[in-house]
């Protein structure tokens, strides 16, 4: 049996495969669904200090290959899940990242400080990326300045991993992630949504509520996939690889393209166990091909 | 809840571009309970990438097959409308919440509209066993949209239809049936699924009237488990209690419905 063991900016984890941000929501509704001890990790959905009630229907569509959400951080906020949401996610036997967001450097950073108290977090996955909410009419992480102000104050109020999640709608996403690293990230992720919007020829409005939306799922695998690859050339740090990943293969192609461990996203609106087919895939390829170290794919791309 | 491997047993047009599915799923027939749902994957293949969530029409326990009703307006419900018997397919089930039982005796009055008439078949057919007295009104755009007589007979002793054109039944909304059925030997409880604005209308004369009132409430949906937060409704914030918080501002129709009771709901645009 092929290890398919990662140690992920310090984290391990017993393969690369974990559930995205704002797909899992908090685990609980997964449970009777899939099994979370065969997965390397889960992403909880962005925490916010604040609650946050979220945009207005309709937050959904399906597009050719994908889809745009514009749910807009509905979350019930710091101190509901410091109190009630984290009981059962320490429960859990698998490696958990909770995804933080605020609206101002201080709010990251407080949250940040606040998650202190919890033993157990695996990692932070600071979330600069979220194309449905304004902050300042833009998000963090579209300028290197911004980000990596976030990714310091967070880096100053944590000690744990710090994985700065980056946004494709950017011109040079080597830029910003070349930014976050020098401002202490321990590892990036990428990639999150493309903004996207769909329109009803009928009434001529939006279909969303919000008017725009992130494109996600095979759709914007490509993308990532080149992303990847181009940010594992400009920086040194692991890299979380995400965007349209539903079978062991898209998987595995992150992995070649330079990712360390990966994140199974809207797969789990269609397939509530597609994590772990993804990981039971990789076993596979890596046993047929005789690869003992699924850490030996990593970056492997010849070109 | 599981993701149970369900075989098509039949699939036919029941009414111009409605379909009823029957599906050889026992797992979810010896669970569902009226108004909940499946989520079913019409395609492998990824186009249509998205599952269709579908009301719970009707069981047979005792053969293990529950049936869907659906209307073919979409890419996914296209895909299902060929899908032919034999074919296995992943249906998760069975999801949300049901219809909630009206007290003992009750008079009970089940509004549909066009796709939203399905809930309301199974219910009426459960209603009935337990003798209820169920009178169902119909609304359809036409003639053609109607569903037949032998589809609807088991789930109410009164069938009452209306169609936008008058080309069956009375001529106009299946608003105007309720009107008169509020106005005569009022119901003791409304049941209802339809089209935002028809469940609205609904809504507010139950409210005028004072007659408890649940709705099953229809949104784009992606997971149908709870997962993505994509099918959201607004609710009324003064019923939430001291809990309430912005968080609570919008449920998720998939897990906290998508039956609610139709005051709890802040139908504005």
């Amino acid at each position: 049996m092929a290890d398919l063991k990662v140690d992920f900016a310090g984290v391990p984890l017993q393969n690369p495969v974990l559930l995205a941000s704002g797909t899992c929501n908090y685990g609980q509704e997964l449970l009777p669904l899939t099994d979370f001890s065969r997965l390397g990790g889960l992403v909880t959905k962005t925490i916010t200090p604040e609650p946050r009630g979220g945009n207005p229907p309709q937050r959904i569509i399906e597009t050719a290959g994908g889809m745009l959400n514009a749910i807009g951080l509905q979350n019930p906020g710091l101190e509901d899940f410091v109190g009630e949401k984290w009981a059962f996610l320490a429960g859990l036997q698998t490696q958990v990242v909770v995804n933080i967001a605020g609206f101002s450097v201080d709010e990251f950073a407080l949250t940040a400080a606040r998650l202190e108290e919890l033993p157990g977090i695996a990692a932070l996955e600071v979330n600069i990326s979220c194309p449905n909410v304004e902050a300042g009419g833009d998000n963090f992480a579209t300028r290197p300045e911004t980000a990596a102000a976030v990714i310091a104050a967070v880096k100053r109020n944590s000690r744990r991993p710090i994985i700065a999640k980056l946004t494709p709608n950017v011109t040079d996403i080597t830029e910003i992630a070349r930014a976050v690293v020098d401002a202490g990230a321990d590892a990036v992720s990428l990639i999150n949504t493309l903004v996207g919007m769909a329109i009803d020829v009928n009434s001529q409005r939006p279909i969303l509520g919000n008017i725009t939306g992130g494109l996600s799922g095979p759709a914007v695998k490509p993308v990532a996939l080149a992303m990847v690859w181009k940010v594992a050339q400009a920086v040194s740090v692991p890299i979380m690889g995400i965007g349209g990943i539903a079978t062991a293969r898209d998987a595995l192609e992150f992995i070649i393209a330079g990712a360390s461990a990966v994140q199974v996203g809207t797969a789990n609106f269609v397939n509530p166990n597609a994590g772990v087919e993804v990981v039971d895939g990789i076993q596979a390829h890596c046993d047929e091909h005789g690869i003992d170290q699924l850490a030996s794919l990593v970056g492997s791309l010849q070109t | 809840m599981i993701d149970e491997q369900v075989e098509v047993l039949a699939n036919d047009e029941v009414a111009e571009e409605f379909y009823m599915a029957r599906l050889q799923a026992p797992y979810i027939a010896a669970r569902a309970k009226p108004g909940q749902f499946v989520n079913i994957q019409v395609s492998t293949g990824g186009a249509p990438l998205l599952r269709i969530p579908l009301s719970v029409c009707a069981i047979d326990l005792d053969a293990g097959w529950i049936e869907v009703l659906y209307e073919n307006l979409g890419p996914k419900s296209e895909v299902l409308s060929r899908t032919g018997r034999g074919v296995s397919m992943a249906c998760l089930g069975p999801l949300g919440n049901g219809f909630a039982p009206p007290p003992a005796g009750a008079r009970t009055c089940l509004v549909g509209g066009g796709i939203g008439v399905p809930p309301m078949l199974y219910w009426g057919s459960v209603l009935q066993r337990q003798n209820y007295p169920v009178t169902l009104l119909v609304g359809a755009r036409n003639k053609g949209k109607h569903l037949p007589d032998e589809l609807l007979a088991p789930a109410a002793s009164v069938v009452r239809r209306a169609s936008d054109d008058g080309s069956l039944g009375q001529a106009g909304l299946v608003t105007d049936l309720l009107q008169e059925e509020l106005a005569g030997d009022a119901p003791h409880a409304v049941y209802c699924c339809g089209p935002h604005g028809m469940m609205r209308a609904v809504a507010a004369l139950c409210r005028e009237s004072a007659v408890p009132c649940q709705v099953s409430l229809e949104e784009y949906m992606a997971c149908g488990i709870g997962i993505c937060v994509g099918c959201a409704v607004e609710l009324q914030q003064d019923e939430q209690g001291a809990a309430g918080s912005d968080y609570t501002r919008y449920g998720r129709i998939c897990v906290d419905g998508p039956v609610f009771d139709a005051r709890r709901v802040k139908w504005e645009d």
